[in-house]
């Protein structure tokens, strides 16, 4: 199975965040799986290529290479590499996770401000003509 | 892949390290870091056999076969490797101590050196790199660094670092760096060693070194977790505490700020020097 090329994309590793790199680097290959930037069967890059390109240990692409494959996300062709997999439902449970996590971390913003829902509400409207 | 078993050292009446112990396994990247002076070259010197122990010993496992020398790259400013011959012939020697048939100087080719130059006429930064082309060669098992990255130019110090991406890809090498400066290294080192007086007084795997070290912003200093150093401003403090866990929370009226490598270093030596 010929794969299309690699689609490239750049992941920003926040150096501080106590989030581990592995997971940051795992998120960010999700969003793009998820937004449909990636689609079904493109390759992604190599274990070698992603940690010379984002200077880490390759150790860690191995660690999030495989767990995006055990959770379903990618799967692997030996010798060929790693392409992405799309289950529909699974993509969709994701993106809904997604919008819910956004959504309230939006809100907890505003309310921080001092508005309201119905003031959230009324934004959304306008924002949306 | 090593193991340092109650290794005692001194320099002269100066001791070192005294019942020292340290284990590292296979493929790990182990970054060893401390204070000037607190011992961390002479550790390496050590493993990589230039010095010799006092007491103690300093076991390998079976992959480094009968002699380690020949499957451990240590590079380091101090060591001074074939200053009075010219690269070509530094080459021929290299390959004949080691037993090579071949040799890929691509490296060499890629950062201007000339075969007909001394290696003492090169720069610091070709050194390394020369240096570092000789280690490639020998494929070796552990790899020593010993604080050259930051003495040489960005451009080759890339370079430098892409290689040691480059060898991790290809097989399981277990590096042990010692260094003062990190934000190049941080996402290649998996576990860090702080050293104190010749003991490890941190060792931690660097994820988890990080939800550990936090940086408090407030008035009052937090009752826990333990305080390693602070910095006063004229209204408010900030506190490096250790070891965070989520259960002080709570218990913590201020703001929790997670730190990189370079602040959780200086956390730890800033309480040495208070």
């Amino acid at each position: 199975m010929k794969g299309k090329k690699e689609k490239f994309f750049n992941i920003k590793v926040d150096v501080k965040s106590a989030l581990p790199v592995y997971e940051q680097i795992k998120r960010a290959i999700k969003l793009a799986i998820i937004s449909g930037y990636l689609e079904e069967n493109d390759r992604l890059m190599s274990l070698r290529e992603m940690a010379l390109k984002l200077k880490i240990n390759p150790n860690t692409i191995i660690k999030v290479y495989y767990q995006l494959e055990v959770e379903g996300f990618i799967y692997s062709r030996p010798g060929a590499g790693y392409f992405v997999k799309l289950d529909r439902r699974k993509i969709q449970k994701e993106k809904r996770e997604l919008f819910k996590d956004i959504t309230g971390e939006y809100i907890s913003r505003i309310i921080k401000l001092g508005y309201s829902l119905e003031d959230m509400i009324r934004e959304l409207s306008r924002n949306a003509k | 892949m090593i193991k340092l078993k109650d290794l005692s050292f001194s320099y002269g009446k100066l001791k070192v390290f005294e019942n020292f112990n340290l284990q590292v396994p296979e493929g790990q990247v182990c970054l060893i870091t401390g204070i000037n002076g607190v011992g961390k070259s002479t550790l390496l010197r050590l493993i990589a056999g230039v010095l010799k122990p006092a007491g103690g010993e300093i076991i390998f496992s079976e992959k480094m076969g009968d002699d380690p020398r020949k499957k451990l790259g240590f590079i380091s400013e101090i060591l001074s490797l074939y200053e009075s011959l010219k690269v070509a012939q530094a080459i021929e020697l290299h390959m004949s101590v080691y037993n090579l048939s071949h040799f890929d100087d691509s490296l060499i080719r890629h950062t201007k050196i000339e075969y007909s130059q001394k290696i003492k006429e090169l720069s610091t930064g070709q050194k390394t790199i020369f240096h570092l082309n000789l280690i490639l060669s020998i494929e070796p098992e552990l790899f020593l660094i010993d604080e050259i990255i930051h003495s040489i130019d960005a451009y080759l110090r890339r370079i430098f670092l892409d290689q040691l991406i480059q060898l991790l890809s290809k097989r399981k090498l277990t590096v042990i760096m010692v260094n003062l400066n990190f934000h190049d290294i941080e996402h290649i080192v998996e576990r860090v060693i702080l050293l104190k007086a010749g003991k490890v007084a941190v060792d931690e795997e660097i994820n988890a070194l990080k939800t550990k070290v936090k940086k408090v912003i407030s008035a009052a200093p937090p009752q826990s977790p333990s305080i390693l150093s602070q910095i006063d401003y004229s209204d408010h403090s900030e506190f490096f505490v250790y070891p965070y866990s989520e259960k002080h929370k709570e218990k913590i009226d201020g703001e929790i700020i997670d730190l990189n490598l370079t602040e959780i270093v200086t956390a730890f030596i800033g309480g040495e020097y208070a």
